[in-house]
């Protein structure tokens, strides 16, 4: 299970933001997952409450988003959603389709509590796919 | 003062260091000229077996070196050692290899080599969601676990760039269909190459060889246009 390793990596990520911020504590981390994640929802669930506690983000609740496996057509651009892994456009056929949604295992956002309004740092808002 | 609540909007992927780190050393890999191969499969597929036929087939001709994971012994590295550099990557538990482990492994393993194996844990669960910073990622299917296996594990047929179809000495012997495992991959992956060959008995590993040089003299051809296309924008090559 590699799920114990993810979390770390998601805890650790979540801590620095915490100091960035000067927050007091975390109190939400919310999470998105879909069925190429490579992640098991009950999975994750258990190792961030088995991990949180040690950590600066102790107390944080964690919230998980299940998406589905979307994707949009190389020949068409039809978007769609995948079912049952099979990975063909149900518009025109085509295999040739790229995953856009729930291949990753995402950190959406983080709710941070302060004494003060939290500075926010218009250059850290970065979306990658 | 009060307590005030703010949300901190990220989104995105809790590997993304990981996979920039990765990225960045697929492409210092493909500037050195070394073709990385990331060979996955269920424990007992013939991962050591194959590599240790393509070694044989390249001996005197090709630089090949393996970095090859386990839980635990070094039993691996020891069948590989008379062949080719090897170094064994003993995770203690872990179910993958991560880039960490591979930069370590690297470290030891020293020197210039135009192929660089990467034998994975056997698990075809886990290793698929680690980027090893390779060019290619090559899943094995033993004719003996079943052609329904594709099918089964989404994410590592998915990812995978070929399928090496195992064992096939044991057609004769066992219920398994090339047709149908590969069609069957194919529902999930329709680009993935596919071999069928015998590492014991040498056969298609010819096959198998002729790939990774044309894999690797695409890879060449493709790293030195990327250069010259950072060079031509005024961008230093990363």
């Amino acid at each position: 299970m590699h799920e114990a390793s993810l979390v770390r990596a998601l805890l650790t990520q979540v801590g620095n933001l915490l100091v960035e911020h000067n927050g007091e504590a975390v109190e939400v981390v919310r999470v998105e997952m879909g069925p190429l994640s490579g992640v098991e929802s009950a999975l994750v669930e258990i190792a961030f409450q088995q991990q949180v506690g040690s950590t600066p983000c102790r107390g944080a609740t964690l919230k998980i988003e299940e998406v589905p496996l979307a994707a949009v057509c190389r020949d068409c651009g039809d978007e769609f959603n995948i079912e049952h892994f099979r990975f063909k456009c149900i518009a025109c056929g085509s295999n040739r389709v790229r995953i856009t949604h729930g291949d990753e295992f995402r950190l959406l956002d983080v709710e941070i509590r302060t004494e003060s309004p939290a500075t926010t740092q218009p250059d850290f808002q970065e979306t990658q796919t | 003062m009060t307590s005030v609540t703010t949300t901190i909007p990220v989104n995105r992927d809790v590997k993304a260091e990981l996979k920039r780190q990765a990225e960045e050393m697929r492409r210092d890999f493909a500037r050195r000229g070394t073709l990385v191969i990331n060979v996955l499969s269920s424990p007992g597929a013939g991962k050591t077996s194959l590599l240790e036929a393509t070694a044989k087939h390249w001996t005197g001709q090709r630089r090949m070196a393996v970095l090859v994971g386990d839980l635990a012994t070094d039993r691996d590295a020891q069948r590989l050692a008379p062949h080719c550099p090897v170094e064994q990557l003993t995770t203690g538990g872990a179910c993958h290899l991560e880039i960490p482990l591979v930069q370590r492994g690297l470290e030891k393993l020293g020197g210039e080599f135009e192929f660089l194996f990467i034998e994975n844990i056997g698990n075809l669960v886990c290793p698929a969601s680690h980027d090893l910073a390779e060019h290619l990622r090559v899943v094995l299917l033993s004719v003996t676990e079943g052609d329904d296996k594709p099918g089964k594990y989404p994410k590592m047929f998915r990812t995978s760039d070929a399928v090496v179809i195992s064992k096939s000495d044991l057609l004769p012997h066992v219920p398994f269909s090339v047709d149908a495992a590969i069609a069957d991959a194919r529902l999930i992956q329709p680009d993935l190459q596919t071999f069928t060959l015998c590492s014991l008995t040498g056969d298609g590993i010819a096959e198998w060889c002729r790939f990774l040089n044309e894999t690797r003299d695409r890879m060449i051809v493709e790293s030195a246009a990327d250069s010259s296309a950072c060079v031509l924008n005024g961008a230093v090559p990363q």
